[in-house]
């Protein structure tokens, strides 16, 4: 059976780019071929930096034969009283050239027709292809898009050739300025600039002579293995992330590994250091040895093996200068003890509006200020690491290396002598950076990093930086986030709501600040992005709990969990229903205090003494966060609400009985409020 | 290749070849070859041009008063820009560093993803950073627009790194080792000069006047462009993103005020691109030189 081989073949293609297109691509020819009835038994995908290749086996010949069913006239109109086709009948049948014994009857609805199977040969797969292949390579979905020719199509990357092979024969393909051919190239330095093919099977295979691995995971191994045998032979072990192993694969067509070696003096720099100036120059792997830097690293070249080693010396030079300048920053730093460099800080310009970061570190302390007794956290310690937090920004390791904010801070405190607990505080008050960052472990840490980002939050939103559409130059959204995950992930019990107000008076009186309403609001919104992002929360049940703001933000992820589990009980459905009644009914008034002496019927008594029963497990479950436990107790009055609703008139004229019946189902509603707002759950 | 002038002569050699304009460094002073005005209004219109210089490029904030070996506070760039670019333009490219002595095969080369934008000339491209044995030494890129105008046709826009590519070629750690010619150190010519301007900008250069001298070259670069002179204009919008720089380097410019300030340089640029646009449409002329 035929084969079909596609392949894209490009300038380099970013390194995390290509496997997304080449999935892309497959699933695109894949979808395509069924659509258009052309069996195919197997279809793989093949991409390197410079091509995205599709191969197809066992591909039919041609299309399955579509068979329609076509609708003709009406019986009535089609037929005559002797079930003889009519005039129209007959036309319709010369239409597709079929004789009146193919007609049938079939009802649509009420009324019944004549059908004709009609039958469409299948097309060659050859004639089918030339159109699919460029709508393939338009579908792809690129993160950004260039021009590079007159043609002006648009791809990730410069599209340079194009291979489209049926078998022997080549599918006239065209894209922009190219025409499809059976000319592949080999490797850049180490194979043939052309390289024909003379069918789709043998793509891998000639690719492979021509110095280039098609195949992603064969690359992977070999980088996997190089790094094993690095790992046995030199008794260290490599310090591997997924992006790293994804950017060299992404990067090469034979990944060759290049073994190097920087002198073991550098390894008195913090880890971080080296590791910073390994993943900072070039893709370098680096390794450690009983938890400590080892002074080894690999780097990959393409193509071939570096013999005369000049590619080892040029990655060691590289790497002996990166780590010299570090060591020089490194040195400098640690002449100035940490707790003197707080002061530089007014010179560095944190915000027109908010000040310098001095002034920023004075509001975190005042945040952490409030959060020790909340957290039972010693304040001293606290206040102290506050203090020092921002201070390695002034240093130039930070500056050289931006992404070692923080964990510089914990380095050089420790080197100027400050309490272990406020040392690490500090390493740790910039995580989680994003929501699937690590998280702070130690409790001076989770109250410092809560501290910063809030103050991050609501310095920008009170001088009115709300981010808006794509727009949030303070990467606020990013804070916001980052800051709510914390509360949740590490279960923090707090009322942000409140340090919001109490901490509102340290920011400057602008005119057109924002209010800190501004703040919650924005924290709440974040919030519901993340109920329903990052823990499946239903659309319904996130407003539900949403509805009735709170500043203490685990607690709408554990009553929208509570909720979810008892999502399928009839009673949860039935107080569900009855509660935007009472919501409505009691909108206009505020009173919650009745006097049970003043109720009249017996519905109303039952309805109380279920909600005296009700109220004190529901209350007690409340205040142990066990919110299913809560949701048990409240669910039981669903049933005497509904007897009450059926036969109690509240609005009656007395105004006493009235208000008094409207207290007592405000108490009620306002129970169900410690939820949430159960009328918006979808049942 | 001995020298770094040996290798400025040899990129003049192959670029001459493919049929570039040799120009000069542009007498007014900036961060990128790319503000040369042989690139900035060279890549507007539809004529095809092809362009190669070396530019002295001024960064204040990478000064380090010459005490970092390869971090400077002006280094020089090759720059070519090929109009339209022509399909093999990768190849002419690694073929311009076989000619400067660079033995592809012997060594890594990596095209590594890199894409470029200057937010003050409204020019953004799509592209790579080129490393050599992991370190870079070119920017490659595909102009898409400049001056906020897509760009028909677009051009590629080599940058090299003649600093780091030489400290490759002659085997030094730092730059202020390079031999400029046979008997003259780069060192001898640049070091005094990094020490001094980074004392300047970052410690003496007069915020105030600073500002003031942002603010005059602002008024000149729009009282131009009113009366049509696009170039002289243009002249004063490079002062403008200088002086900007300057501001930068001495910690004198807030998050908010960069906004505004880039906003501002990109104004001018906007309207440079446009006012030559126009002349070109004017056929009054070709290119700009």
């Amino acid at each position: 059976m035929p084969e079909f081989l596609l392949e894209i073949g490009t300038e380099e293609l970013p390194a995390l780019d290509a496997p997304v297109l080449a999935e892309a691509l497959g699933k695109f020819l894949s979808e395509a071929l069924t659509a258009e009835r052309l069996r195919f038994q197997k279809l793989e995908v093949f991409w390197t930096p410079r091509r995205l290749a599709v191969l197809v086996r066992g591909l039919a010949e041609r299309q399955e034969d579509l068979v329609e069913e076509v609708r003709g006239p009406a019986i009535t109109v089609g037929l005559d009283a002797d079930g003889n086709p009519t005039q129209a009948a007959l036309g319709f049948l010369r239409k597709y050239g079929a004789s009146p014994a193919d007609l049938v009857r079939k009802k649509v609805g009420e009324k019944e027709y004549l059908f004709l199977k009609v039958r469409t040969p299948g097309k060659p797969a050859r004639e089918v292809l030339p159109a699919m292949v460029p709508q393939a390579i338009r579908s792809l979905p690129c993160r950004k898009t260039m021009r590079w020719d007159s043609s002006g199509v648009a791809f990730l990357r410069p599209i340079r050739w194009l291979v489209c092979l049926l078998d022997g024969e080549v599918v006239p393909v065209e894209f922009g300025n190219l025409q499809a051919d059976r000319i592949t190239r080999g490797h850049r330095f180490f194979g043939p600039r052309e390289l024909p093919l003379s069918s789709p099977g043998e793509y891998e295979e000639k690719l492979r002579e021509a110095r280039v691995i098609a195949d992603p995971e064969e690359r992977a191994e070999m980088i996997k293995r190089a790094a094993t045998r690095v790992e046995t032979e030199h008794g260290v072990h490599a310090l591997w992330s997924e992006e790293l192993l994804g950017t060299i694969i992404g990067a090469l067509e034979w990944p060759t590994p290049v073994l190097g070696e920087f002198p073991a003096d550098f390894l008195d720099l913090p880890a971080p250091v080296i590791a910073a100036v390994l993943h900072e120059e070039g893709k370098f792997v680096p390794f450690a040895r009983d938890g400590e830097p080892a002074p080894v690293f690999l780097g990959f070249r393409d193509g071939k093996e570096d013999e005369k080693g000049y590619v080892r010396q040029g990655y060691e030079r590289v790497v002996k200068a990166r780590l010299r300048d570090a060591r020089f920053f490194f040195e400098n730093d640690v002449k100035k003890p940490l707790a003197e460099r707080v002061l530089d800080l007014k010179g560095i310009v944190y915000e027109t509006r908010l000040g310098s970061v001095w002034d920023k570190v004075q509001r975190v302390r005042e945040i952490c200020a409030r959060l020790a007794p909340v957290f039972g956290v010693n304040g001293k310690l606290l206040d102290r690491a506050a203090f020092l937090c921002k201070a390695d920004l002034t240093t130039e390791i930070v500056k050289e290396f931006p992404e070692l904010e923080g964990v510089m801070g914990e380095v050089y405190a420790r080197i100027s002598g400050e309490p272990e607990e406020v040392a690490r505080a500090i390493g740790e008050h910039l995580l989680p950076r994003t929501r699937s960052d690590a998280l702070p472990e130690s409790s001076l840490g989770v109250a410092l990093s809560l501290a910063d980002k809030l103050d991050t939050v609501m310095g920008a939103i009170l001088i009115g930086e709300v981010p808006t559409g794509s727009r949030d130059p303070y990467g606020i959204r990013r804070a916001a986030n980052a800051l709510i995950t914390l509360v949740l992930r590490k279960k923090l019990v707090v009322d942000l709501f409140e340090l919001i107000d109490a901490a509102s008076e340290f920011y400057p009186e602008l005119s057109g600040r924002k209010n800190p309403e501004a703040v919650k609001k924005f924290l709440l919104e974040r919030l519901r992005h993340i109920l329903r992002d990052d823990y499946g929360i239903p659309h319904d049940i996130a407003e539900a709990v949403l509805a009735v703001p709170r500043g203490e933000l685990l607690g709408f992820l554990e009553r929208a969990q509570a909720l979810s589990s008892l999502r399928g009980e009839a009673a949860l459905a039935e107080v569900a229903q009855l509660f935007e009644r009472l919501r409505n009914i009691t909108v206009e008034h505020g009173n919650t205090s009745f006097s049970p002496e003043l109720f009249q019927q017996e519905e109303e008594r039952e309805l109380w003494r279920e909600y005296l029963k009700a109220e004190g497990h529901a209350r007690r479950a409340l205040q142990e966060r066990d919110y299913v436990a809560a949701l048990k107790a409240l669910l039981p009055l669903g049933e005497p609400i509904h007897r009450y609703f059926e036969r109690v008139f509240v609005m009656v004229e007395d105004e006493k009985i009235r208000a008094n019946r409207l207290s007592f189902l405000k108490a009620l509603l306002s129970l169900f409020l410690e939820i949430g707002d159960l009328s918006k759950l979808v049942t | 290749m001995k020298t770094f002038q040996d290798l400025v002569l040899a990129l003049h050699e192959y670029w001459r070849d493919q049929g570039c304009v040799i120009f000069e460094p542009y007498d007014v002073e900036k961060g990128a070859g790319t503000f040369n005005p042989a690139t900035f209004f060279g890549c507007l219109g539809p004529d095809p041009w092809r362009v190669a210089y070396v530019e002295p490029s001024r960064r204040p904030t990478d000064g380090r008063y010459g005490e970092n070996p390869i971090r400077l506070r002006l280094h020089h760039q090759y720059q070519v820009i090929l109009k339209p670019p022509p399909p093999d333009i990768q190849d002419l490219y690694l073929g311009s560093l076989e000619h400067v002595g660079i033995e592809l095969r012997e060594h890594d080369v990596k095209f590594s993803e890199d894409d470029w934008e200057s937010p003050t000339l409204g020019a953004w491209g799509v592209g790579w950073q080129v490393w050599l044995d992991e370190m870079e030494i070119t920017q490659f890129t595909y102009f898409q627009q400049m001056g906020g105008i897509d760009l028909d046709p677009v051009s590629v826009e080599l940058t090299y790194g003649l600093e780091r590519i030489a400290i490759f070629l002659q085997g030094v750690e730092s730059a202020f080792e390079l031999l400029w010619s046979e008997d003259v150190k780069y060192g001898e010519i640049w070091h005094e000069k990094e020490r001094q301007f980074s004392i300047y900008n970052f410690e003496k250069a007069d915020v105030e006047r600073v500002r003031r001298m942002f603010e005059l070259a602002e008024a000149e670069a729009k009282a131009c462009l009113e009366a049509g002179l696009v170039f002289p204009a243009y002249d004063h919008t490079l002062h403008c993103s200088h002086l900007f720089n300057v501001l930068d380097a001495r910690g004198a410019i807030s998050v908010t005020e960069r906004e505004s300030f880039i906003a501002r340089i990109r104004e001018l640029a906007r309207a440079c691109a446009q006012g030559y646009l126009n002349l070109l449409e004017e056929r009054r002329a070709r290119v700009l030189a």
